[in-house]
């Protein structure tokens, strides 16, 4: 088993055990049946009390990449739907001891903590910087869309 | 004894002449340190003991004489000769171009030394035949490669075979040699290497400060998008309904336009859309993104219409292109980037469908360099060459024959001492001891370190940073109790020929013989079983990849709060019945395993890596300390010296003391 691997079935048994309320984070099935360690199925809940509360959003992580699927309207998520983060970047705050779940609620923590530094997406940005009651309607907008269940 | 053979003899004295001779030597590679070592080991007689048995007249035709043990020098590559090998393989020459390497290297060599038996085969060691059972018919193993995923990967079936390896590799002016034995050494995987570098995503797409990011960006984004699979294409299927529209049809919008661009390819105006679209109009979408260029030098739009018409700049790029060596003007490249986009067009009307970047495909470097080197200018970064470029964008690394050659003669060093140190293998075939390989802690201390159980060999480096000394060693470090590849119990598992059992029979087979309570098992596929998954277990292994005939390992964790090392499990067709009654044709050997337990932190909540960062491996380790140990080492081999013909030197070298 390859450093990977025996990481990411470690992430798994410590998810397995325990986990985030809302979250969900497990490896994607195969056509074979199998599990894929390397790419998960992921869903990251709204923070209660914010402009998200109320939303659940997949994301798609083929390690060491995170994509909203579909792309999510924020300014720091691409229009790929990549998500620009600090802990995912390797030259900046990226370390091998951030977990899946530390990953997560980070991006849970982004969602409302929008980062003006590195935009991402044009869209969001520039309503979120020019108009922020639109911006805010926009979004309640996207998590009427994407309801937690 | 023949005369070559009398050095050689003199040098390391009759025992391990004979050993030497009688052999069975596996090397994978034939490439720069390959063919040096290839050299090597013909003229050091490695193999070269030819058995007396006549085989002619064809009489013993049993299964197992194809495992019997003969003294031979097994040589893989998958590669074949290029122009470019020339200047350092000197096993090879010009009219050996695309020839198979390791053919033509076992030609070579075998001129060197006739009574040497080779054998070369021309096939890749991931291939499903080198199995674990092939690796354990080899006295030793040599690497001699390129690339880290084939060093991972005979590392990993060394281990399991419980075969010693010999390790090396060169940088330019720099080498390393080290020894890997399973549960005396630390493997190839104990130290995390440098992984190659990979740059944000939003460094190469928004924010790029050096010529590399540009670099990536035209030959990992630009290209394929213009010649290989879009990614882009995937921008379709995230459709949603509702309120996201306005969203999706800006994405659609941005695909739409760089597959529009992509339809016009083969017009004359191709070339100009291309550009306006990534140097004109995507550089002023990001600089509408004003807060990202508060800190950073904002970037500056191209626009073509200053240029003159098509045909001639196209003609200019051709002969621009020619001059690999000067950084070209911003002219020069817009040049060379409209005569690149025209031959790649051409080539893809001509029917290539996708054409991917090769450093060495000239088309594609013109077009990777203009590119780079256009956006370079967009964001006030420097300018450079196509030479230069090549190199960063085809990650080139300096091979030097010098440093090849002694690293090679370093291997062999190496391996002389650590063929003394093992007994000699009767059979190919042994059975695997039980709990082989896991030193328990007392035993670990008791039983010494690692370099004396492998006859004083060492980690070598040869350095050119010191003057006073090329050769440098330091001593075999043990192994890694949490290291993912070497820390595991190592088995096998034995399918029927019809392999029709099921993943329950093996769940049931390891609770049993293991005495597991919670377990995962992992195999290349993924998990296939946990204690939340167990949608597999009907299934017959064969369903699973489990065919008992590939070189893939089966991981088995444990799961409970306390957990042993993991356990893997090569897997082999059985050839004997099973003797268990209770055993549904699954055979598991060693029969009885006894697994220790995990280290704790290799499973604390977490912090599975820990706080602490692993000893840089070339830490140079003079000083006093290191002096003192390698005076008590010189003393204890000159000791041991006594009893036989040689002297450890403390650098490797192995003189005459008879």
């Amino acid at each position: 088993m390859s450093l990977t691997q025996a990481r990411l079935q470690e992430e798994r048994k410590q998810w397995r055990k325990d986990h985030p309320f809302g979250f969900v984070a497990r490896p994607a099935k195969t056509s074979a049946g199998t599990l894929d360690l390397k790419k998960w199925d992921c869903a990251i809940p709204g923070k209660d009390k914010t402009i998200w509360e109320g939303g659940l959003f997949k994301l798609e992580v083929q390690f060491p990449e995170g994509k909203f699927i579909p792309p999510l309207f924020h300014p720091n998520v691409y229009p790929s739907g990549t998500v620009c983060l600090s802990i995912l970047n390797e030259e900046e705050g990226w370390k091998p001891a951030i977990t899946i779940k530390e990953i997560l609620l980070g991006i849970q923590m982004l969602l409302d903590e929008v980062n003006p530094e590195s935009p991402a997406q044009a869209e969001a940005y520039n309503l979120y910087k020019k108009d922020r009651a639109a911006y805010e309607k926009k979004v309640k907008m996207v998590v009427k869309d994407n309801p937690a269940p | 004894m023949q005369r070559r053979d009398r050095g050689v003899a003199q040098s390391l004295g009759g025992p391990l002449t004979k050993r030497v001779k009688e052999s069975r030597v596996l090397l994978v590679g034939a490439g720069g340190i390959g063919c040096e070592l290839l050299k090597n080991l013909v003229c050091c007689g490695f193999g070269s003991y030819q058995s007396a048995l006549p085989t002619e007249d064809g009489t013993e035709t049993s299964p197992a004489a194809s495992h019997v043990r003969k003294a031979e020098v097994v040589v893989i590559d998958l590669d074949t000769i290029d122009l470019s090998n020339l200047n350092r393989q000197f096993l090879f020459r010009k009219q050996h171009i695309k020839k198979p390497k390791a053919f033509v290297a076992k030609e070579t060599a075998s001129q060197f030394n006739p009574s040497v038996a080779i054998d070369a085969q021309h096939a890749s060691i991931f291939d499903s035949t080198y199995n674990v059972e092939f690796f354990e018919g080899f006295d030793i193993v040599f690497n001699a490669l390129d690339n880290l995923a084939a060093r991972r990967h005979v590392n990993k079936m060394c281990l399991a075979a419980d075969v010693p390896l010999v390790e090396s590799g060169t940088t330019g002016f720099m080498g390393q040699v080290q020894a890997i034995k399973k549960g005396v050494t630390e493997c190839y995987d104990c130290n995390p290497k440098p992984v190659q570098k990979s740059f944000p995503i939003c460094t190469i797409r928004s924010t790029p400060s050096q010529p590399i990011h540009c670099i990536v960006w035209a030959k990992s984004y630009l290209f394929p998008e213009l010649f290989g699979t879009s990614e882009e294409d995937s921008a379709d299927m995230a459709v949603t309904e509702g309120d996201n529209a306005e969203e999706v049809a800006k994405l659609k919008e941005e695909a739409e336009a760089l597959k529009k661009v992509r339809r016009m390819m083969g017009k004359s105006e191709f070339a100009q859309e291309v550009f306006n679209k990534v140097f004109h109009d995507d550089i002023e979408r990001l600089r509408s993104m004003t807060e990202m260029w508060q800190s950073r030098k904002p970037p500056e739009p191209l626009s073509f219409q200053s240029l003159s018409e098509g045909p001639s700049i196209v003609k200019q790029g051709q002969t621009l292109a020619l001059q690999d060596q000067r950084a070209w003007t911003l002219l020069e490249n817009i040049s060379v980037f409209c005569y690149s986009l025209e031959t790649l067009s051409n080539r893809v009307q001509g029917g290539e469908n996708v054409i991917e970047f090769d450093k060495d495909d000239k088309d594609t470097l013109d077009f990777v360099t203009s590119a780079a080197n256009l956006r370079s200018h967009v964001f006030g970064i420097p300018l450079h060459s196509e030479w230069e470029i090549k190199q960063m964008a085809g990650n080139i690394i300096p091979a030097i024959a010098t440093s090849n050659a002694l690293t090679a003669s370093l291997c062999v060093m190496e391996a002389f001492k650590i063929l003394r140190s093992q007994p000699a293998k009767a059979n190919a075939l042994a059975e695997p001891t039980a709990n082989n390989h896991i030193p328990t802690k007392a035993q670990s201390t008791a039983i010494g370190k690692p370099e004396e159980l492998l006859g004083g060999s060492k980690m070598v480096f040869l350095t050119s940073k010191n003057t006073d000394r090329l050769i440098t060693s330091q001593p075999l470090v043990g192994p890694k109790a949490d290291c993912p590849v070497c820390s595991p119990v190592y088995a096998k598992l034995a399918i029927s020929e019809e392999r029709a059992e099921t993943l329950k029979a093996l769940v049931d087979l390891l609770k049993r013989t293991v005495g597991y309570k919670d377990f995962s098992m992992t195999t290349e596929a993924g998990i296939i079983y946990d204690p939340d998954l167990e949608d597999n277990l009907q299934k017959p292994l064969s369903e699973l990849g489990i065919t008992g005939q590939s070189n893939g390992f089966i991981t088995v964790t444990d799961d409970s709060d306390e957990p042993k090392v993991d356990l893997v499990l090569s897997t082999t067709i059985r050839r004997s019945p099973v003797d268990d009654a209770e055993a549904t044709g699954l055979q598991i050997t060693p029969k009885k395993i006894e697994l220790p337990l995990k280290p704790e932190a290799a499973y604390a909540n977490g912090d599975m890596d820990g706080d602490a960062e692993p000893e840089p491996v070339f830490a140079s380790s003079a000083g006093a300390k290191r002096k003192r140990e390698t005076e008590e080492e010189v003393e204890s081999a000159k000791k041991r010296a006594k009893s036989d013909v040689y002297v450890v030197e403390d650098d490797g070298a192995i003189l005459l003391d008879d």
